[in-house]
This record gives structure tokens, C-alpha cells and sequence, in this order.
């Protein structure tokens, strides 16, 4: 019994001895052959990496063609404080990107009639990223002029506006506003006088509430209808409806841009699966004489196969976590780069590709050590 | 006797020689795919993008400043108008290729009777054109409509024919309040003219569109008595995303340097394709619609980006797993070299036989990569565009030296170590 369990202590120690001698006699082949499944392993975590976030943040960037949620008042009034936080409640935070509220007046610059919109300007600017402002953003008591009112009245950046408003007994009152900046949407907002709810209230009184409230929520279409119709059974006297343009045609480009994705990972991950087992494979047929020359010495087909299946697990497990690390790092700068955003590290996918090491450099040892263990050790071992 | 032996060599070790013929195949062929969808990417995706409609508005000189601010400004205020019969001149600009669509719109305020109700209701009646063949003045034909400008519309019948002058599209809302349905007969009526109309299919557009009728624009110039004029046309073009240029030359082309200038000109900004548009167009001033330009540029370069990256990354790996392999297979040949050696050959000769071997099976394998490359990246443009991915002739150099410098490269390491072979040495089998 003692003598059984010295052997096979003394037998795993000579599979460990010969294991690392091999790996450590035969430097640069090993180094070549962790390489290229570090390389295999690096190219699988960074593209599935990329592959999960990709739809997310591709989603966010489609946000920049504005609001694609609207809610606006159902009958001739306008949406009260108090529905439009509980219209924000019933939106949630989830995935919303940006909010903006919206109040039009009517005004008057040098006798001829303009829309003045009431913006809080921070929403404005997340729901509606392609506003061009030449010049700056308002702050208090200044506004941004539409493309078309600074052509038509020729005021310019800097310029006073007197903006006029029928007060009571139809008596006209003028308020002074800078202006700090011209609007070019190729919209209707070209022919805006914008400035924040504040000022506009200011000229205007706190009377009437906000005439439409824009969401911008990262949602696929049925999420959109699902949240609108949420809104509309509430009894809030409001009316919510998708942007259809927007929600239908972002799932159209969405799936391309996805499937376009999918393809190349996919494609790529293949063919770099054939490089990485064709080199192991070239790595363990170099060594076909001493296949025959163990086999010479009596070792069993099992033996042989284990002494190498063993080497290519090692090299395998070691050249995938290091890819797996690198693939990350790599997903990190595309990430960073392209969308400016940090993908989340995802330990499993680091698992899995060395799990997938492991499997391919496995199994491209084992299937030209079966076609060397075919061959007679004298043929071999004569060098034919 | 140097061929003699190149040729045996490859001919005797045929299943490794395979081996490296079949990687060098494989990356290349990677290599290729991904450098051709990269190249055609932002045409595709831009495409893709013209889902959200026009990005070129042109309107009259003098609408565009009174515009959209009075609504109505009463019928007799038309505020100017564009002449249809100049708006083939849009396939005629610098640019021309990148103009994928176009429609010309005329709108009127009518009254709108279901055929056997007593009442009317008034509606916004839009008049344009469907999906209309076109000649050109280059005597080619081109196809223009309003159909790819509105993808996300949904539809409930048929789309209007511009070919039969009475039929008309009715919005969902409108439809809804007027009970109106496919088929049914519709009188528009224009001050004292009335047209008699079928309905042809009812849209869902999601807007305030969904209030409209819409109509060919011949009936509805016929109804108005406003031959030949137009409201506004909507223009979709493929463009390049904004740079520092074109911003500058959208505030006023003339502060351009010559030179500036025609670099603009010549590109496929949003605006040097208004400005082109404007000057055919006469009295029209195009303005890009920013929401769709800009968002267009954002998304374009992002994916592109993206693309870009990815495919750097894979022809790295791919050059390493060539790389490496033509390291392995050179090595391996250590015995062969040292006999070589041992029975005279001078260094060089031993790396200009190398590196012929190698080559020739690099180039054998690279040739099968290449052009299954080209295969697998029509798969590509198929799976994720529906439509093929465009052949670009400078692939084949760039591949060409892309092959050379990795097999030059993958060949160094092995063969500083062959030429440092101790003759002797490898052949006692150490």
C-alpha cells in the first residue's frame, strides 16, 4: 500500500519535473505558442466585450436625435407643475437620458410677432444636442435669438431686444433682454425668441404651465408605447405619445448596426480560433521524434497523450488569462475612445476565455499526438 | 538546383507546408473582409440613416424667413414658391450621386367631404410627389418621392399613385374624427373649386401629419390653380459628418480662402450640398435640418470609429497568428538547415531558400485569402445590410504588402536563429 502511494507520488512528480522541463527547455517555442493563444484569447474577451456593450451605447448616441417620448396637454390648457412631476414619476429613471419642459408665448420685436419659448435650459440641451448656438447660452435676463428673427430684425449677439407684450387694458409693455446667442436648428425654432422659464414667466406671470414636456428615454419601441400608455390612464389631462419617427426608425438602424456587429465578432472569432490551433498544432508536430522516442521507452498511448495534454492546458490557461486581461483592456480603449463611456470589467468573459483556451490548445495538442503515436517509433526516431 | 530544391521541399512536406498556405489563407481572408465592410461602412450605415428623412429642407427665399412662424398667413399669401420644373436639376449638382431622395410639397388648407356626409371639415391638404420616375436633363432617369422620406409611416391600404391624379392619402386622426375609410370618396374643396377623390390608403405617421391629407401634387396644383409651383422640397442626402471647414463655410462661404473653398465644395458636407441645391434651385435657400444632419455626423463617425478599431485589432491578430506560425514552421526545420549547412551552403543561400518557400506559399495561401475575403464580406454586407458591400480596388496592394511584411517579419526571428546553427550540433540532435 505505502509502496503503491510512494510510486504514484514519485510517478506525479516526474509528470510535474518533465512537464516544466519541457515548457521551460523549449523557451521560445512555448513563448511562440502562448503568444498566439493570448492573442486568440485577447481577441475574444475585447470583441464579446465590446459585442454586450455595443447595443446600450450605440442606443445612447441615437438619443442625440432628440425626444423621442412627447407629452402634451389634452385639452386647451397647459400641463400644471404638479402633473408634469407626476408624469415624471411615471417615467422613471430608467434609461432616461434627458427632459426638457417647454412653454410658447407670443411676443412682440419691433411690432412684428415671434414665438418666445420658456426652456429650462439644462434639459433642453441633453434632449436636444443638435440645437447650434452660435455664441453662448442665456443666462439671467438673456436670450438666444432664432436664425431667422436675428436675419429678419438684424439683431445680433450682444444687441438689446426689447420684447412687447400686450399688458392690461391692452396697454403694450416692453421688457429688455440681451442677447446672448443665435439659434440655427433648420427647424421651426429658427423663428424662436428662447430663453429660461424663469424670464419668461417674468414677462409672461406664472399663470399657465408648460405646453409640452420632451422625454429622450433609451427604449425600443414597445418600451416607449408601454410608458405612454402608463401616462395617458393615469388622468392627468395629458397626452403622451412615442416620436414614431424616432422609435421606429432607431430600432431599424439599431439591428443593422447589431447584426453588423455580430457578423464581424462572430467571423473573426472563428478564424482566429483556426490560427490559434493551427500554430499549437505546429508547435506539438515539431515533436514527433519524441513521441517515438517515449514510445521507444514503453510509455502507453495515455501517458504520451496526458505528458502533452498537460503542456497544452498549461499553456492554455496561462496564455488565455492574459489575453482575457488584454481583452479587456482593449474593450476599456475602443470604449473609451468611440463612445467616451467605461465598459463594466466583466470577470465572466475573462472565465470563459480561458475556459475556451483551454478547450481549442487541448485539442489542437491532442490531434497530432494521436497521428504521431500511429507512427512506428524506429521510423520516426530514424528521422523519416 | 535552387529550384529544384524549393519545388521538392514543397511538394514533399505537403500537409505542413498546407499548414502555413491555410493560415496565411484564414487571416488574410479575415483581413480583407473586414477591411472592405470598413471602408464601405459609412456609406451602409449612412444609408441606414436616412430611416429618419430628409436632412436638406429648400424653401422660397421669402417663406423661409416668414416661414413656419404665422402658420397661416391666409390662402392669398402663398410666400413664395419654387417651380417644379426646375427640381431635376437637383440630380444635376456636384454632388448628385449623393442625393438618394427627394419630394417637392405644396400645402393648402381645404375642406375635406367623405363622400355621403353632409358636413365638411377643414384640413391641411398636402400635395406631392408619391414615388415618381424622373427624366433628367442627362437623359438618364431617376426615381424621386416622398415614400423613403416617411419609412416609419404605417399604412392602411395603398400609397397614393402619382400616376392617377385622384387618389389621396388620409391621416389616421383625420380619418378617425371624419369616418373616413380605404376606398370611400372624398370632395376636397378650395375656395370655389372641388375635386372628386378616392381614398387610396390611410397613414399613421405619428405627427401632425396624422391631420393631413396628402395627394399627388399634380391634382392638388390643379385644385389651387397654383400650376407648376412648389412649397418646400425635402432633399435626403448622403453627407460627410461636419469638421471645423465646413462650419465655417456654413456661416459664409466667402470668408473661404480659393483653395478652402473648393476643398468644401468638392466635399460632401451638408452644406456645400445646400449651398449646390441653392444654386440651382432659383430663389430657394436650403437649410440643413440640423436634428438629422448633426445626429447623422454623431452616429456616422462613432460606428466608423468603431469599425475602425475592431478591424485594427483583428489584422493585428491576424499578423501575429501568421507571424507565429511561419516562426514555428521555420524552426522546426532546424535539422534540415544544419545539414545544409554542414555540406556548405553559405548563410544567404540558406535564407534566400527560406524566404522563396515561405513566400511562395504565402502568396498561393494569400491569393485563395483574398478572394475569399471579397466573398465573406459581401456575407457580411448581406447579413447586415441586405445590399453588397462595394469592391475597392486598392485592397489588393494594401493586402498584397500586408501578406509580404507578415511573412518578412514572421520569418526574422526563426531565421537569426537558424543562421546562429552550430551544424553539428543539430545534427547530433541537440
Amino acid at each position: 500500500m505505502a509502496a503503491d502511494s510512494a510510486r504514484t507520488a514519485a510517478r506525479r512528480r516526474l509528470y510535474l519535473v518533465m512537464l516544466l522541463r519541457s515548457v521551460a527547455r523549449r523557451r521560445s517555442r512555448v513563448l511562440v505558442a502562448i503568444l498566439a493563444i493570448a492573442i486568440g484569447a485577447t481577441t475574444l474577451t475585447g470583441l464579446a466585450t465590446i459585442l454586450i456593450d455595443i447595443p446600450a451605447q450605440l442606443s445612447r448616441e441615437l438619443r442625440s436625435y432628440g425626444a423621442n417620448l412627447v407629452v402634451v396637454p389634452s385639452a386647451e390648457s397647459s400641463i400644471s407643475a404638479s402633473a408634469q412631476s407626476a408624469v415624471d414619476a411615471l417615467v422613471g429613471s430608467d434609461g432616461l437620458v434627458g427632459r426638457a419642459v417647454y412653454r410658447y408665448e407670443t411676443v412682440r420685436i419691433n411690432e412684428q410677432p415671434w414665438t418666445a419659448a420658456g426652456v429650462d435650459l439644462a434639459g433642453v440641451r441633453a434632449v436636444r444636442p443638435y440645437w447650434e448656438v452660435t455664441g453662448s447660452w442665456p443666462t439671467t435676463s438673456q436670450v438666444l435669438i432664432g436664425r431667422d428673427v436675428a436675419t429678419t430684425t438684424g439683431l445680433g449677439i450682444g444687441s438689446r431686444v426689447l420684447l412687447t407684450v400686450a399688458g392690461k387694458d391692452d396697454k403694450d409693455e416692453a421688457t429688455a433682454f440681451g442677447v446672448s446667442g443665435v439659434l440655427d436648428t433648420g427647424g421651426a425654432e429658427d423663428g424662436f425668441v428662447v430663453m429660461s422659464p424663469d424670464d419668461l414667466a417674468s414677462v409672461f406671470g406664472t399663470g399657465r404651465g408648460a405646453d409640452l414636456l420632451e422625454y429622450s428615454i433609451t427604449r425600443d419601441a414597445a418600451g416607449l408605447d408601454a410608458v405612454a400608455s402608463r401616462i395617458n390612464d393615469a388622468g392627468l389631462d395629458v397626452t403622451a405619445s412615442p416620436v414614431k419617427r424616432l422609435a421606429r426608425s432607431e430600432t431599424t438602424v439599431l439591428n443593422t448596426l447589431n447584426s453588423l456587429l455580430g457578423w464581424v465578432t462572430a467571423i473573426v472569432l472563428v478564424l482566429v480560433t483556426i490560427t490559434v490551433a493551427t500554430t499549437m498544432m505546429a508547435v506539438v508536430t515539431e515533436r514527433r521524434t519524441e513521441i517515438g522516442l517515449k514510445k521507444a521507452l514503453g510509455a502507453g498511448e495515455r501517458s504520451i497523450a496526458a505528458d502533452f495534454l498537460g503542456e497544452g492546458l498549461l499553456l492554455g490557461a496561462v496564455g488565455g488569462l492574459l489575453g482575457g486581461v488584454l481583452g479587456l483592456g482593449f474593450a476599456e480603449l475602443v470604449s473609451l475612445q468611440v463612445f467616451g463611456r467605461s465598459v463594466g470589467a466583466d470577470w465572466w468573459l475573462v472565465a470563459a476565455a480561458v475556459v475556451v483556451s483551454l478547450v481549442i490548445s487541448g485539442i489542437a495538442c491532442l490531434l497530432p499526438v494521436r497521428r504521431a503515436m500511429r507512427v512506428e517509433p524506429a521510423i520516426v526516431l530514424r528521422g523519416e | 538546383m535552387f529550384w529544384r530544391m524549393v519545388t521538392r521541399a514543397l511538394l514533399r512536406q505537403r500537409g505542413r507546408r498546407a499548414l502555413i498556405a491555410v493560415t496565411v489563407a484564414l487571416g488574410v481572408c479575415l483581413s480583407t473582409a473586414l477591411l472592405a465592410v470598413m471602408l464601405d461602412v459609412g456609406d451602409r450605415v449612412n444609408a441606414e440613416l436616412k430611416a429618419y428623412g430628409a436632412n436638406i429642407v429648400l424653401r422660397p427665399r421669402t417663406a423661409a424667413v416668414v416661414g413656419d412662424l404665422y402658420g397661416d398667413l391666409g390662402e392669398n399669401a402663398s410666400g413664395g414658391s419654387l417651380k417644379e420644373s426646375e427640381l431635376t436639376r437637383i440630380k444635376t449638382i456636384f454632388w448628385a450621386y449623393n442625393i438618394l431622395d427627394f419630394a417637392p410639397f405644396l400645402s393648402a388648407e381645404v375642406s375635406v367631404r367623405p363622400g355621403g356626409a353632409a358636413d365638411a371639415t377643414r384640413a391641411e391638404a398636402v400635395g406631392t410627389w408619391f414615388d415618381k420616375r424622373l427624366d433628367l436633363p442627362t437623359g438618364e432617369t431617376a426615381d424621386a418621392g416622398m415614400r423613403a422620406l416617411r419609412s416609419w409611416w404605417d399604412i392602411q391600404g395603398a400609397w397614393a399613385d402619382d400616376r392617377d391624379p385622384a387618389s389621396v392619402m388620409v391621416g389616421s386622426k383625420l380619418a378617425a374624427d371624419s369616418g373616413i375609410t380605404v376606398g370611400q370618396q372624398l370632395e376636397l374643396g378650395y375656395r370655389k373649386a372641388t375635386a372628386k377623390l378616392t381614398v387610396a390608403g390611410i397613414f399613421d405617421a405619428g405627427s401632425d401629419e396624422d391631420g393631413q391629407v396628402f395627394l399627388p401634387l399634380a391634382s392638388l396644383q390643379k385644385l389651387t390653380g397654383r400650376t407648376g409651383q412648389v412649397g418646400w422640397v425635402e432633399v435626403s442626402a448622403l453627407t460627410t459628418p461636419d469638421n471645423d471647414l465646413a462650419r465655417q463655410a456654413a456661416q459664409d462661404p466667402e470668408t473661404l480662402s480659393a483653395r478652402e473653398w473648393e476643398t468644401w465644395y468638392c466635399t460632401a458636407y451638408v452644406s456645400s450640398i445646400s449651398y449646390q441645391l441653392e444654386e440651382v434651385i432659383d430663389g430657394s435657400v436650403a437649410k440643413p435640418v440640423r436634428q438629422v444632419a448633426d445626429s447623422e455626423g454623431v452616429v456616422l463617425a462613432k460606428t466608423q470609429l468603431l469599425m475602425v478599431l475592431i478591424t485594427a485589432m483583428s489584422l493585428l491578430a491576424a499578423a501575429l497568428g501568421i507571424a507565429n506560425l511561419v516562426t514555428v514552421s521555420v524552426m522546426e526545420r532546424a535539422p534540415e538547415i544544419g545539414l545544409l549547412k554542414a555540406i556548405g551552403a553559405s548563410d544567404r543561400a540558406v535564407v534566400a531558400l527560406i524566404l522563396t518557400e515561405t513566400g511562395i506559399i504565402g502568396l498561393i495561401g494569400g491569393l485563395v485569402g483574398y478572394l475569399a475575403g471579397l466573398g465573406l464580406a459581401q456575407v457580411i454586407g448581406q447579413a447586415a445590410f441586405g445590399s453588397a458591400v462595394g469592391f475597392s480596388p486598392a485592397l489588393i496592394p494594401v493586402m498584397a504588402l500586408f501578406v509580404v511584411l507578415v511573412i518578412l517579419i514572421g520569418s526574422l526571428p526563426a531565421i537569426r536563429l537558424l543562421l546562429s546553427l552550430k551544424p553539428a550540433e543539430v545534427l547530433h540532435g541537440r
